[in-house]
């Protein structure tokens, strides 16, 4: 649905995107991470037509992607970061929808509108100058306003920075919901537990390179160095890391207070070994748990050092 | 209808509404009702029996010789022969224009700054959608304006005993002219800057500039400097929007009024050309500042 070949943006001497090649499949919520000036928002931006590319090349909808074609940019919702501060502050809720979907040539509008705004909760103030809503507020209008004309794609920019928890909740919830309702969903965030809960699969830029793309799962095994299995004891006797080091496939083990923490090669599963050696010590286990890589782990594995490293996982070969 | 068209139409009834809601404009009109208000009272009162004599009331005496001092004294003669009001219809403009056009450029600039030109081109419009949604509300804001203008000096010439005179027709048809092309200098200068301070600056930059080669061509300097200054306005003025309505209004003066209308279309073509440029410029750089 989303392609790029050799998608590249420069500022003069300065390359902000270089050579990036992404391919999203439809029906996919698909993460795009990156620390600021990574090139994250240069290449949303040329997705979206505001930035024109250097050099390379867009499909959307399998179709060469231009800012002209304004049947392909029908398709697509955007939800920037922030709403515009300032503007517009006279509209209502309604009123600012209506202007978008006047826009849109929208057949039956308010009925569309009203069953939006009904459906992430903002119904009842429809009629309330929007200037004077909140932050979570304002976003779930951004939404609402994306998802106005049905669009295929929903493009998301931080779409939950600067939420509560309750908000945060009801963001993701409505994202996985238009995902089951086969909606594309193209989320750029830095909130990478947030991430973590709804994407499918993931890209990490940085230096405008793509380092690393990938469904979730793989991509923390492949980044993973090694397993660190976690377990809890009745009692942690002061020598256990020490003995527990001696075994061959430890590579480290500490304490922590009733925790025993071991770090094991991650190419094999050693719970039954590590089991067998703790009941030989008089120990008894009361849960073993294998601690996986979390994406924000992966996301700072990523760094300068090791760009050579991990060039190769996903779009840039 | 195509995107664009309809995208121009539909936010080109927004801002409309937008004006006709807002202070400002009211505001400005009342300034130029004011004024023209003033000038014609003032005017009344600088009349004995030889005639008008901007000397005997002092409002119009300093008016009087500023223009003389910029314009030259022929010049303020042929704007006072027909009584008052083609003088009072520049004045009394000039706020509403203003107004309009800074408005205007100042709203591009901050729009473009804050994404909400941007976000409108997610909606699906574009740049030039954009500009020419303004551009159309600027047009009929000043149409309106110039009807109101229109009807308040026909009823201040009615109860001074005064008439209208042809000039002040023309000019009022060449004004809404050159008020198309100068707001098509706004949204040239919007589309070339990042926010609404530069492009204010360079909108009245530009503004200043025209008026600046307009005065060299009345004011009589002598020598070496009138040389240059001649050949340098020669070429500049084929981009200034006062140069063709200087010229338009000359016809008139020899009753030559096929070359009057030359001087409109000359108009249209050069807002045209400006917002071709525009168009190309806001293309190239995009909606994002």
């Amino acid at each position: 649905m989303i392609q790029t070949k050799n998608l590249t943006k420069r500022y003069g001497k300065f390359t902000a995107v270089n050579a990036v090649n992404l391919n999203i499949p439809s029906g996919e919520i698909y993460g795009f991470l990156g620390p600021n000036g990574a090139g994250k928002t240069s290449t949303i931006m040329m997705l979206l037509g505001i930035v024109k590319p250097t050099d390379g090349e867009i499909r959307l909808f399998d179709e060469p992607y231009s800012p002209r074609r304004l049947d392909l940019r029908r398709r697509i919702g955007v939800v920037p970061e922030k709403h515009p501060t300032g503007m517009w502050t006279w509209m209502t809720a309604g009123e600012y929808l209506q202007m978008f979907a006047d826009l849109f040539a929208l057949e039956e509008s308010q009925k569309r509108i009203d069953h939006l705004l009904d459906r992430v909760g903002l119904a009842e103030v429809k009629n309330k100058k929007f200037a004077e809503f909140s932050r979570g507020m304002l976003q779930k209008l951004s939404i609402v306003r994306a998802l106005l004309h049905d669009p295929d794609i929903l493009f998301l920019d931080e779409p939950i920075s600067g939420l509560d928890p309750f908000g945060v909740k009801q963001i993701r919830d409505l994202i996985l919901e238009e995902n089951r309702e086969g909606r594309t969903i193209f989320i750029s965030s830095h909130i990478l537990s947030e991430m973590e809960k709804v994407c499918q699969r993931v890209a990490i830029i940085f230096g405008g390179r793509l380092m690393a793309e990938d469904k979730m799962k793989s991509m923390l095994t492949t980044l993973a160095k090694d397993r660190e299995i976690h377990v809890d004891l009745e009692e942690l006797p002061s020598d256990l890391p020490t003995k527990v080091k001696s075994l061959g496939f430890v590579q480290d083990a500490t304490g922590q207070e009733k925790t025993l923490v071991v770090k094991v090669p991650k190419t094999g599963d050693y719970r039954k070994e590590l089991s067998k050696f703790l009941i030989d010590q008089n120990l008894v286990p009361l849960s073993i748990q294998e601690k996986s890589l979390s994406l924000e782990e992966a996301f700072v594995t990523i760094t300068k050092e090791n760009i050579d490293l991990f060039a190769g996982i996903g779009g840039e070969k | 209808m195509n995107q664009r068209a309809h995208a121009t139409t539909v936010l080109a009834r927004r801002r409309i509404f937008e004006t006709l809601i807002s202070p400002g404009y009211y505001v400005a009109q009342t300034i130029g009702l004011v004024l023209a208000y003033f000038l014609v009272a003032g005017f009344v009162r600088s009349i004995d029996s030889s005639g008008f004599d901007y000397q005997l009331y002092p409002a119009y005496e300093l008016i009087g010789r500023s223009l003389v001092g910029a314009f030259g004294a022929t010049f303020v003669d042929k704007l006072f022969s027909e009584g008052p009001f083609l003088f009072t219809l520049y004045v009394a403009f000039l706020p509403v224009l203003l107004y309009l056009a800074v408005s205007s450029v100042f709203r591009f600039g901050l729009e473009k700054k804050v994404g909400a030109l941007e976000l409108l081109t997610y909606g699906p419009a574009d740049g030039t959608s954009y500009f020419l949604s303004g551009l159309i509300k600027d047009i009929l804001a000043t149409a309106i304006y110039l009807v109101v203008l229109l009807v308040f000096l026909l009823v201040a010439g009615v109860l001074n005993n005064l008439v209208l005179g042809p000039s002040f027709y023309y000019s009022l048809i060449i004004l809404f002219f050159l008020s198309i092309t100068i707001y098509a200098y706004g949204i040239f200068a919007s589309c070339l800057t990042d926010n609404s301070a530069s492009a204010i600056a360079v909108f009245l930059g530009l503004i200043l500039f025209f008026i600046i080669i307009l005065m060299g061509s009345f004011t009589i300097v002598s020598g070496y400097v009138r040389n240059l200054a001649s050949v340098f306005a020669w070429i500049i003025k084929w981009i200034s929007p006062l140069f063709y309505w200087d010229f338009a209004l000359g016809f008139v003066e020899v009753g030559n009024w096929g070359m009057f209308f030359v001087g409109i279309v000359l108009l249209l073509v050069l807002s045209a050309v400006v917002l071709f440029i525009s168009h190309l410029t806001i293309k190239a750089r995009g909606v994002r500042s």
